[in-house]
């Protein structure tokens, strides 16, 4: 792409570090002006699709007496910027707000020169900028507000070699040429998907319920709230926004519809995708329902492992990194925006996609793309760690079964005084697992109480884990290995409950899965149980994956 | 951190560092012109955390004249 970078100051140097594409050049004193006044100028036979004005505060006042003399050399160039965008409204014309440092000492009663000075251009600039659709506002002055001024600019290269900008002040120049470049030759990307529990608000919906998240006008929920206004600006410009979550679609409902602090409403989202299949699968549906590429898919989540999976399964998909510090949620949006979604404009068309986008959605058969999980799956390394309860992992039992909502197929509530008794009554067995993987250990998760009710005959009184570590089949080799124990201790039959609650639909997807069960009663409070003969077979089809060690 | 100083100088000029030693000066390396030679120290004031005067900057011809405004942080 042809451009031309014209500048009050040496310029060359950030040229040098913008791509490829070297751009026509004019800078120095009066140099740009010329190239600009003068439709014979070498600058128009370049030809260039862009023209870019970078100018320095401090060189555009140089030698100005006074303030009106300042002000009319100010009027003057922007008579020219508005006559040269005119005459050529097939070119992009960018133009840079300008930031004025202080020249010399001055008394405070008369030290606003500067300011007035700065403001008078950036009025002006955005005056011309709302005549004229060819011309957009380049805003360095931004640039230098965010590193500052002792960062953006260097004294010794300027003296050196009349180089205005530092190191730093040069590279941000450069990169935000880029980004103005690239949006007009690269397609942004379409859609942005995101998570909902420790994303879109603060805790686990499923875990902590409709009070216990954290999202709010102020306060530490108010990182949320801003997040979700971002998000909402981006809908706005055009973005397709969707959901990615594993979670009870009616817990989600009830934020939607009874949080007040929700920003976001389930109208502004094109895409639902809120239930417990693999998340890299409903990515792809996303793809197909909306009838976009993977990689116009931007997808947001704070679970490494969730990251991972999709970006192992869908190359395409971009994922960034989440921010460490939730503080930052809104910084990370704007840099999303400036990666992904950046644009010069947003037209009225842009605001209508995500309507066009959500009809096309709803009209998409149901399609279901296969996706490898087990690769996925094998490259967690998922170390999983079973024993039986031990004296001090009693707490922490306790603790799981008053916490665990979702995958807990019974929600039997213990203290700690009968966990510890469970533990020493004859015929019962307390079973206790912790789950690490690459990303790191994941603590105690799972719990599993098995009472023998006869020689042959056992029940699972409580099997439950930690929606940390859902989704990752864990249960079911878990279940696979306590089979196993059982059938060496001359059980043949194993009774599993599920009662059902309001949270605990991933318990139930559990069984569901499970093969050779045969209902032996569903009583009239919702209570199912199952029997499985595991004389010679387990329940569990899926294969192992997990390195599992037994103590 | 000799082998440093050569990396951020081919850095800084936009140039492999295999064509560089300590000997090379400025006269052999077509990108380090006047501007080149200005971004040279800015670089490596930046890496290294150090301030080469401005009155020294002439007297700078090849990459070993920078060892000693490296400093102890180096």
């Amino acid at each position: 792409m042809k451009f031309a970078l014209l500048s009050n100051v040496n310029i060359e140097s950030v040229a040098r570090r913008v791509g490829r594409h070297q751009p026509y050049l004019a800078q120095g004193y009066g140099a740009w002006t010329q190239e600009l006044a003068d439709p014979a100028s070498a600058m128009w036979s370049f030809g260039p699709s862009a023209v870019f004005l970078i100018v320095d505060g401090a060189e555009l006042l140089r030698g100005q007496q006074g303030l009106d003399s300042a002000l009319g050399e100010i009027e003057g160039h922007l008579a020219w910027i508005d006559g040269a965008s005119e005459r050529s409204p097939g070119i992009k014309f960018f133009v840079s707000t300008v930031d004025v440092p202080a020249q010399a000492p001055r008394a405070l009663k008369h030290g606003h020169l500067e300011r007035r000075l700065e403001q008078h251009w950036q009025a002006g600039i955005f005056r011309v900028s709302a005549n004229r659709a060819n011309v957009y506002v380049f805003d360095l002055k931004a640039l230098v507000e965010d590193v500052g001024r002792a960062q953006f600019y260097s004294n010794k290269r300027w003296y050196l070699g009349g180089l205005r900008f530092s190191l730093t002040g040069e590279k941000l120049i450069a990169k935000e040429l880029e980004r103005i470049l690239y949006a007009q030759i690269v397609a942004r990307k379409k859609c942005l998907l995101l998570d909902l529990d420790n994303t879109l608000w603060g805790g686990i919906i499923g875990e902590d319920g409709l009070e216990g998240i954290q999202l709010s006008e102020s306060g530490e929920g108010a990182r949320y709230k801003d997040f979700q206004r971002c998000i909402r600006r981006l809908g706005e410009m055009g973005v397709i926004l969707g959901i990615v979550s594993k979670n009870n679609q009616g817990d989600v409902f009830e934020v939607f519809e009874n949080h007040e602090h929700m920003v976001l409403k389930k109208e502004d989202f094109a895409i639902l995708k809120i239930d417990w299949s693999p998340k890299a699968q409903s990515i792809a549906e996303v793809a197909q329902d909306l009838d976009i590429g993977l990689d116009s898919l931007v997808f947001i989540d704070d679970n490494p492992v969730e990251r991972e999976s999709v970006h192992s399964a869908l190359p395409e998909v971009t994922v960034p990194e989440f921010p460490a510090d939730t503080c930052e949620l809104s910084a990370f949006l704007e840099q999303i925006y400036k990666d992904c979604f950046f644009t010069l404009e947003s037209t009225e068309e842009d605001r209508k996609r995500t309507e066009a986008y959500l009809s096309n959605a709803k009209r998409a058969a149901e399609r279901s793309a296969t996706v490898s999980i087990d690769e996925f799956l094998a490259a967690l390394r998922t170390k999983i760690s079973l024993g039986k309860l031990r004296d001090d992992d009693v707490p922490r039992a306790a603790q799981l079964t008053q916490k665990t909502n979702q995958f807990n197929l019974t929600t039997r509530r213990y203290t700690e005084q009968q966990v510890q008794a469970f533990r020493t009554t004859p015929g019962m067995a307390v079973f206790i697992a912790s789950v690490a993987d690459k990303y790191g250990d994941n603590g105690k998760v799972f719990l599993g109480i098995v009472r023998k009710l006869s020689a042959d005959t056992a029940e699972l009184d409580t099997f439950l884990m930690s929606c940390r570590v859902m989704g990752r089949f864990i249960e079911d080799q878990i279940l696979d290995q306590l089979v196993k124990e059982l059938r060496a201790d001359g059980i043949s039959k194993l009774r599993v409950h599920l009662i059902p609650s309001k949270k605990n639909a991933p318990a139930r997807g559990f069984i569901e899965r499970l093969s050779g069960g045969r209902l032996l009663s569903n009583d009239a409070s919702g209570t199912m149980t199952w029997e499985f003969d595991i004389a010679q077979t387990s329940p569990v089809s899926r294969s192992p994956y997990a390195e599992l060690l037994t103590r | 951190m000799e082998q440093k100083l050569i990396a951020v100088v081919a850095a800084a000029l936009g140039v492999p560092t295999s064509g560089l030693e300590l000997e090379t000066t400025a006269d052999e390396v077509e990108a380090w012109d006047s501007m080149g030679h200005i971004n040279v120290i800015s670089e490596i004031e930046a890496e290294f955390g150090v301030s080469i005067p401005i009155e020294k900057i002439a007297d700078i011809h090849r990459i070993r004249d920078f060892l000693p405004y490296l400093g102890e942080k180096a």
